[in-house]
């Protein structure tokens, strides 16, 4: 059976407008995240965000050939970007991005929900005129103008499971190449800054007011960011004269069952979860160099994702949340990570967890104290757990 | 991919038999409101009262089928999910000026909160994954389920889309123009109007698939979707699609078309249509009205088809006296998202 590669990386977040400025701030443990510039909300003044830096019609000017430039959101324009990267990177040809042999499958939580007011007006019929944006509300806005733009004619999707969204795309585009029913998937998705989901984690009380610190006994909460992350995974025997970055190897996806809005703190969807990556990538939690946790930095999240990691693991494989580096993407988070992950594997560097002082007890383990060069990292796990339950692991190997 | 089980809320009698042995509803307007199940039956009273509608048409079709069944996976597909939800959190936000808000809309807006509700209820740890892509969200759930039997990852999955009246629907898409004028038009004339815009639905349908054929009541073989296809590519799609699946024309026994009685949506539709001559042609929509993951519906009737019950007059476009074997399901959403589902008799 043909093993799943990723030819192809595009990323935007607070890091960083592309893959090689996000990888450099990454070797130099220099965070995104501060105050917002860009996005208007009463809690800028009070909250720090991972805020991307380049303002709409900065990204509106690259691509204004798409059809009707004004009606996209932020959350369309990230989109755009990062899968232009991408693209570019796995030289897809335009027959190649035509071919019913090649899915899109994308994935966001707000979707155009990112204009908060013009939905408000639009939604309540304020304005006898329907604003730009009036087609743009729905979490696969930015799925349709890229098909649209970039004349998709394969199989398309678009994943909503809140923050493991699109892991889950990777998963989908992986497993649909497996199968043989396509030849190579677009995966990834997006998310940008936006009212609507600020005030959403602001009134479940989980914004910390300073920058998260995941993984530290101390921490108060999740930082929002926002971004774009999309991976092209093709057949190896479709890609043999490509860079081929990495392998998808295994993914595992559970329901917690337990609340809409937290993890049990039994940590059943994560271990399920991870588990059933490990298995379908055939190897043990031995084989396991490193973890992209999802580390959101709420007291609730790290609790159960490092019980859940301790349940599985004898020794800890050395771990990070780089969500202290971009802050929560949401939909883009598993994605964004994947792309963190290969990053890793590919250069053996291991990249800082930032914000951590102690760690959480009783487990008393540091996540990855400083940036440093290793040797030999072969397997990486990267975690996305969401709302209402779903929780999606990823295995990603160096090819060898 | 076997469905052994289903349950559909619609704007018709679909809760119980009368669908099948009487005319359909004659409904006046614009909204098809779904007739909803006495929830209180279903539903344990304490979570009932603080649940959107979304999640609760799921469960409504939903949970008849978990009990019956060991369910190890959960799909859905909904386009908007619990938006009644998002709306309500929205105008909190501007209302109160980003104040002190409570987080009860925000949560259940989001769509995999629907399948996070059905797992939390059935207590279902498998699976779960949650598909938004407008008139292509019930076919991704298909594939996805698809992919899941086939590779043995799970056995025993509950299929399903939900989509609610939201005011959402009624404003914002009024304001696209996605819906007709007139007020007054009926819908058993719908298909006749000849006008711009639709009429709006609601619904939710749920399945219980599998790969074991025993006691199936229908086979789903294959689907096909394309975005934004030309006349030619489009029949070309169909071509393919029998081709791939060792059918001709001919063997097709019965097509279910989308027509929505949108004037700018029929093109597609007749083109479609008239590939099939000798076929029975059946509507829906003039029965449901029109929403994105309303092909689930089609799906539902599909299955009554091959279990060779009877439909309502109103659902027959044209009837070739065949027995249904096989059905073909042809759908376009705002002449962007198209789907070919394909059904048989087990």
């Amino acid at each position: 059976m043909s093993k799943i590669i990723v030819t192809g990386i595009g990323a935007i977040s607070a890091i960083g407008n592309n893959v090689a400025q996000i990888h450099k701030n990454l070797q130099s443990s220099k965070t995104g995240i501060g105050k917002a510039q860009f996005f208007k909300s009463k809690y800028v003044s009070d909250l720090p965000f991972g805020e991307i830096n380049l303002t709409n019609d900065a990204i509106r000017s690259e691509f204004e050939s798409i059809e009707n430039p004004a009606s996209l959101t932020r959350t369309d324009l990230l989109a755009f970007k990062a899968f232009q990267e991408a693209i570019e990177d796995a030289q897809l040809s335009k027959k190649d991005i035509s071919s019913t042999e090649t899915a899109f499958i994308s994935s966001s939580t707000v979707g155009g929900m990112s204009e908060t007011e013009r939905f408000y007006e639009d939604s309540n019929l304020k304005n006898a005129k329907a604003s730009n944006f009036v087609s743009s509300y729905n979490s696969n806005t930015h799925l349709l103008k890229i098909i649209k733009h970039y004349n998709i004619k394969g199989i398309t999707t678009c994943i909503n499971t809140a923050c493991s969204s699109s892991a889950n795309a990777i998963m989908l585009g992986a497993k649909l190449i497996k199968a043989g029913i396509v030849k190579r998937a677009i995966v990834g998705g997006v998310d940008s800054l936006s009212k609507y989901t600020v005030n959403g984690f602001n009134a479940l009380q989980i914004l910390s007011n300073k920058p998260c610190m995941p993984f530290d006994n101390e921490r108060t909460g999740l930082t929002l960011g926002e971004g774009a992350g999309y991976l092209v995974l093709e057949a190896a025997d479709n890609c043999l004269t490509k860079t081929n970055y990495a392998v998808i190897a295994g993914y595992g996806n559970s329901n917690d069952a337990f609340h809409a809005s937290s993890i049990s703190s039994d940590a059943k969807g994560i271990i399920h979860s991870i588990k059933n990556a490990l298995s379908s990538a055939g190897i043990s939690s031995k084989e396991v160099d490193y973890i992209n946790t999802h580390g959101t930095a709420t007291l609730n999240n790290d609790s159960a994702e490092i019980f859940g990691i301790s349940e599985l693991f004898e020794d800890f494989p050395p771990f990070n949340s780089t969500k202290s580096y971009t802050g929560h993407t949401l939909a883009a988070a598993g994605a964004l990570e994947a792309i963190f992950s290969i990053l890793s594997l590919n250069n053996n560097e291991l990249y800082k967890s930032l914000n951590v002082n102690t760690p959480i007890e009783p487990y008393n383990k540091f996540p990855i104290k400083e940036y440093q060069q290793v040797e030999n990292l072969k397997t990486a796990l990267s975690n996305s757990f969401g709302f209402a339950g779903n929780c999606t692991s990823l295995i990603i190997q160096k090819c060898i | 991919m076997y469905i052994k089980d289903l349950k559909a809320i619609s704007a018709q009698n679909t809760l119980d038999d009368t669908f099948f042995t009487q005319e359909a509803i004659n409904i006046t307007g614009l909204i098809y409101n779904a007739i909803q199940p006495n929830y209180r039956d279903i539903i344990p009273l304490k979570v009932l009262r603080r649940m959107g509608n979304t999640i609760k048409m799921a469960l409504g079709a939903g949970l008849p089928i978990i009990e019956k069944h060991q369910i190890d996976a959960i799909i859905i597909g909904t386009a908007h999910g619990g938006v009644q939800d998002s709306i309500k959190f929205l105008n909190q936000i501007v209302q109160y000026e980003e104040g002190t808000l409570t987080p009860t809309n925000f949560v259940q807006s989001t769509p995999n909160a629907i399948a996070g509700a059905i797992a939390q209820t059935s207590k279902c740890y498998g699976y779960n994954n949650t598909h938004t892509n407008s008139g292509l969200s019930f076919e991704g759930a298909i594939l996805d389920a698809k992919l899941l039997l086939d590779n043995n990852e799970s056995k025993h999955v509950l299929l399903g889309a939900i989509e609610e009246i939201s005011t959402f629907n009624s404003n914002i898409e009024f304001l696209e123009g996605k819906f007709k004028q007139n007020e007054t038009i009926e819908s058993n004339t719908l298909l006749d109007s000849n006008t711009n815009g639709t009429v709006l639905g609601e619904g939710a349908s749920m399945f219980y698939v599998n790969n074991d054929k025993t006691d199936a009541l229908a086979k789903i073989n294959d689907l096909r979707t394309i975005c934004n296809p030309t006349n030619e590519e489009l029949q070309e799609i169909l071509n393919s699609f029998l081709q791939k699946n060792n059918l001709n024309l001919e063997e097709i026994d019965c097509v279910i078309s989308g027509r929505n009685g949108d004037v700018r949506h029929q093109n597609y539709y007749n083109l479609i249509e008239a590939n099939f001559n000798e076929s029975n042609i059946y509507s829906f929509k003039n029965l449901v009205g029109e929403y994105p993951t309303v092909t689930a519906f089609a799906v539902w009737m599909a299955t009554q088809i091959l279990q060779q019950k009877n439909l309502p007059k109103q659902a027959v476009l044209q009837s070739k006296n065949r027995t249904n074997n096989n059905v073909l399901i042809y759908n376009h959403y705002q002449n962007i998202q198209h789907s070919f589902i394909l059904l048989s008799a087990v």
